[in-house]
């Protein structure tokens, strides 16, 4: 039982079993630089808000391109910039929307952080709820009129329906 | 027509409002005869709603351009089914489209409960009339799909992006899931007005909410796949504001489905479910407003217009009205019993039911929080993929595991034997599949973990997500896979029945359970492909001439060659490629560049009925080429956009389940451009494991709702006791 329990398992892990993925990066550019800002920045095509990294369109590979440039040193000094300076002059250009998610500062931290600490705040309240409850001693309240002993009549038809049921 | 059009929708209007009236006048204990006459005038207003719809389909088959509506959103060279289904294409003819369905129904409702529910009839009946009456006034006042211009040759059409023929199918499918959530909406209202809060509300609309709930789900999936095979970005979801807006009922309906059976078991949770159907029905009208309103700027609003305050100003009203009934309503609304335990089935709901509406209340602040950002700060913020994916993936996956507890935990309190009996197995399974995912890569994961600590829990645990989501869907198969094989062990011990027969008959004896489970296990499938295809992606980019091949994760696209073509309503560029996959032939693929021209322009309109009438040939090919470089000439000197661009992608999918690896992967192929002339073409390939496991959960979703809703003796049974225990009540 333990083998064949142990082969479903294996099979269904086959299923599941695919592989690690590369991205795509342009030639004689830092990855980790050229990723950071990629992936900061919104491809501002107008289609769904995507990053410049994962949008697909024609705008992305331009804008892309303008990246890996500015990375190697093909901006107005002739310098190579970092992906900080490089995401600043876009941020500069183009105000904070060309992020594709606010930073996590300031006013910001409500959309970050927000909802998991009123997610996890109902949680804990509705815990505390249900211990207090539990400890307080209070049965389970009993509408008024119902009688402390089952009426034989309603046992029998609760066993007729539950053998219904299987 | 356009007369007859608008006299139907003005007497739709009358009829609508006096049913409001009539019902209203009726619950306040007027007589019998006025509710009769509500009952009949939403059956008048269904037939002038569909009077109204036939005025302009007429319009649109009939290329009456004098019609705003249809020169904006048809023309000549329209298709006959975009033609039909131009009715939903505009912001007009989708409220049209909105007060049909609800009239179709309203006639359902009045026709079902003809004999029963009379307490609750008179009510609901007044809440429906309300909100058609809204919708009619909309489309009489604001925006009437009637308006009429100067005489014009030809239209516009519709935009070339949604003549797809799943934009004939998905925003039915997604209005029904809307409209369809009005119904358990004016019932629970009207349980609230005649303090009749008891079973049957909810038990008379079950089948209304699992309608409208099965619509909505099914119109995000075909929206999504929509997204997938015509928008050519190679994803589904990209937390678009309209996206998310119809996801936040389908959360809240999803929760209200749950936390209903806790009312139904133990009449427990009474304020919350009341809570959350007023909630689900306001989503679902914040969901229309948000598409049409423009307030949010969408790749999905492909129709604006100035209704925003109208709505905005409905949408408080039925929200601060609803709350107020119930603050007034609480008394009748006490719990008859209490939760005991924190391991129990009622505790695991109320933990379901708080993270689903945790996370529809999350994607509700994330999707206004541009506007709130721009009010408090005065900047201007754009919430893209990341932010939602940060936020809500650790509550689905706390969700989909409680989608694996919930089955097998007991109800009232589980013991210590009860959590060992039921959890090991599936408890195992899922560390098991999480070890082994963890062992595909595992200085990968290990590199994952280092990161947690060097650069913030925030990113390095995301890193984690994929593994976490095989692990715990495999725990949640393991308790359905356990619950299947108990029931069906049982019924061949007692009934000495074979396999198939012991489970068609478990399944068919409770249909709403295992109906349930099977939507159960459709979601499973569907959180696998998304964490399949969203973490495991790969891509290439290249340009590539006829004879050039292209390869990614083994496969290999040899560039056969490419053709220029002129269609009924576009031009194209198509781009033909072999396919091998793993060094075997896997077939040949094409995707194609599409420029849909626009017609307003003589010259543009002249040149390209010319180029149609080219017999097919080395001769079309020239005037196609012509063409093009005649919008070539145009482009930036016209003043206005002189064609649109589309992708028609290339999908390969993999489904051989004799090859496991590759089984629900696509290749997946988009046309960045491709020069008409030269045949030089820009592609980008992506490879998508497990995508096609999203689209196949789907369908276990369906067929698990279809189960679920399927007549049932016993649930009659339940039904008719409760009506007559209330009726003893209110006697």
């Amino acid at each position: 039982m333990p083998e064949r329990r142990a082969a479903a398992l294996l099979l269904a892990l086959a299923l599941f079993a695919p592989v690690q993925a590369a991205g795509e990066i342009p030639p004689g550019v830092d990855a980790k630089a050229y990723l950071e800002v990629a992936t900061t920045l919104l491809c501002d095509c107008g289609c769904h808000p995507q990053s410049v990294h994962a949008c697909a369109c024609g705008r992305a590979t331009e804008m892309r391109e303008e990246i890996a440039a500015a990375l190697r040193g093909g901006g107005p000094g002739g310098t190579p910039q970092s992906a900080a300076q490089v995401i600043a002059a876009y941020v500069a250009r183009y105000g904070e929307k060309i992020r594709i998610a606010p930073t996590k500062r300031g006013f910001n931290l409500v959309a970050w952080l927000g909802p998991s600490i009123a997610l996890l705040t109902a949680g804990l309240a509705v815990s505390l709820a249900l211990r207090r409850w539990r400890g307080s001693g209070e049965g389970e309240p009993v509408p008024a009129g119902v009688p402390a002993e089952l009426d034989p009549a309603y046992l029998q038809r609760l066993r007729r329906e539950l053998g219904e049921e299987r | 027509m356009t007369t007859f059009g608008h006299f139907a929708l003005l007497a739709a209007l009358i009829a609508a409002a006096w049913a409001a009236t009539a019902a209203f006048l009726g619950a306040v204990g007027a007589t019998r005869g006025l509710q009769r006459s509500a009952e009949r005038s939403l059956l008048c207003t269904a037939g002038f709603v569909a009077c109204a719809v036939f005025a302009l389909e007429w319009g649109l088959l009939r290329d009456d351009f004098r019609l705003d509506y249809v020169y904006h959103y048809s023309s000549h060279a329209q298709p006959l089914a975009y033609k039909l289904g131009a009715l939903w294409g505009g912001q007009s003819g989708s409220l049209l489209f909105w007060s049909l369905i609800l009239t179709a129904m309203a006639t359902v409702m009045v026709a079902t409960n003809r004999d029963k529910n009379r307490a609750l009839m008179p009510a609901a009946t007044a809440v429906v009339g309300l909100v058609l009456t809204f919708f009619l006034l909309l489309v009489n006042v604001i925006e009437s799909p009637f308006v009429t211009g100067p005489l014009r040759p030809d239209g516009v059409g519709l935009n070339p992006q949604l003549k797809n023929y799943w934009m004939l199918i998905h925003p039915p499918c997604l209005y029904l899931g809307y409209v369809g959530f009005t119904v358990p909406f004016a019932f629970a209202i009207a349980a609230l007005v005649t303090r009749r809060t008891g079973d049957i509300w909810f038990r008379t609309t079950r089948r209304w909410t699992m309608f409208a709930w099965f619509f909505l789900g099914t119109g995000i999936l075909l929206g999504s796949y929509w997204a997938y095979v015509e928008l050519g970005w190679g994803g589904y979801w990209a937390w678009d504001p309209v996206e998310n807006a119809s996801l936040m009922p389908w959360l809240t309906g999803t929760a209200f489905l749950h936390s209903v059976m806790i009312q139904e078991k133990k009449g427990m949770l009474k304020i919350w479910n009341m809570i959350l159907i007023i909630l689900t029905f306001c989503l679902s009208i914040f969901g229309t407003f948000l598409t049409r309103s423009g307030i949010i700027s969408s790749v999905h609003a492909f129709a604006t217009s100035n209704i925003g305050p109208a709505f905005g100003l409905f949408l408080g009203l039925v929200f601060f009205g609803s709350l107020l009934l119930l603050i007034f309503r609480l008394e009748s609304l006490r719990t008859e019993a209490r939760l005991e335990s924190l391991l129990s089935r009622e505790s695991s709901f109320v933990f379901n039911n708080l993270i689903l509406v945790g996370i529809a209340g999350t994607v509700l602040l994330l999707t206004t929080f541009p506007l709130i950002s721009v009010q408090l700060t005065g900047r201007k913020v754009t919430m893209g993929p990341p932010i939602f994916n940060t936020v809500n993936i650790p509550w689905a996956l706390c969700l989909l595991f409680l989608a694996g507890v919930g089955p097998l935990i007991a109800w009232r309190k589980a013991s210590r034997e009860n959590l060992r009996r039921n959890f090991t197995v599936p408890a195992l399974s899922g560390l098991w599949m999480l070890l082994a995912v963890l062992m595909l890569d595992p200085a990968g994961y290990w590199e994952k973990l280092r990161s947690v600590f060097s650069s913030g829990a925030f990113d390095g645990i995301k890193g984690f997500y994929p593994a976490l989501t095989f692990g715990i869907g495999a725990f949640v198969m393991g308790t359905l896979g356990l619950e299947f094989h108990r029931g069906v062990r049982a019924r061949q011990h007692q009934h000495g029945e074979s396999l198939p027969v012991a489970a068609g008959r478990m399944m068919w004896r409770n249909k709403r359970r295992w109906g349930g489970y099977l939507v159960h296990l459709g979601v499973v499938v569907v959180f696998a492909g998304i964490a399949g295809s969203s973490s495991y992606q790969k891509e290439t980019v290249g340009e590539i001439t006829p004879g050039q091949s292209l390869a990614i994760d083994g496969y290999r696209l040899h560039y056969l060659g490419h053709e220029v073509l002129v269609e009924d309503d576009h031009l194209g560029t198509l781009a033909r490629f072999e396919v091998s996959q793993d060094g075997r032939p896997a077939g040949t693929l094409q995707a194609e560049q599409r420029a849909h021209v626009n017609l307003v322009f003589p010259v543009l309109k002249e040149a390209f009925q010319l180029a149609k009438a080219v017999p097919p040939g080395p001769d079309r090919r020239r005037a196609a080429l012509a063409m093009y470089r005649l919008i070539g000439e145009m482009e930036g000197r016209a003043g206005r956009e002189v064609k649109t661009p589309s992708t028609e992608v290339a999908i390969r999918s993999s489904m051989n389940p004799l090859r496991p690896t590759r089984f629900g992967e696509d290749l997946y192929v988009i046309p960045l451009a491709v020069d008409p002339e030269t045949g030089r073409a820009s592609v980008r390939v992506f490879v998508n494991p497990m995508v096609n496991f999203i689209w196949l959960g789907g369908l276990i979703l369906v067929l698990g709702a279809h189960l679920s809703v399927l007549p049932d003796a016993a649930e009659r049974k339940r039904l008719r006791a409760a009506m007559e225990i209330e009726e003893r009540a209110v006697a």
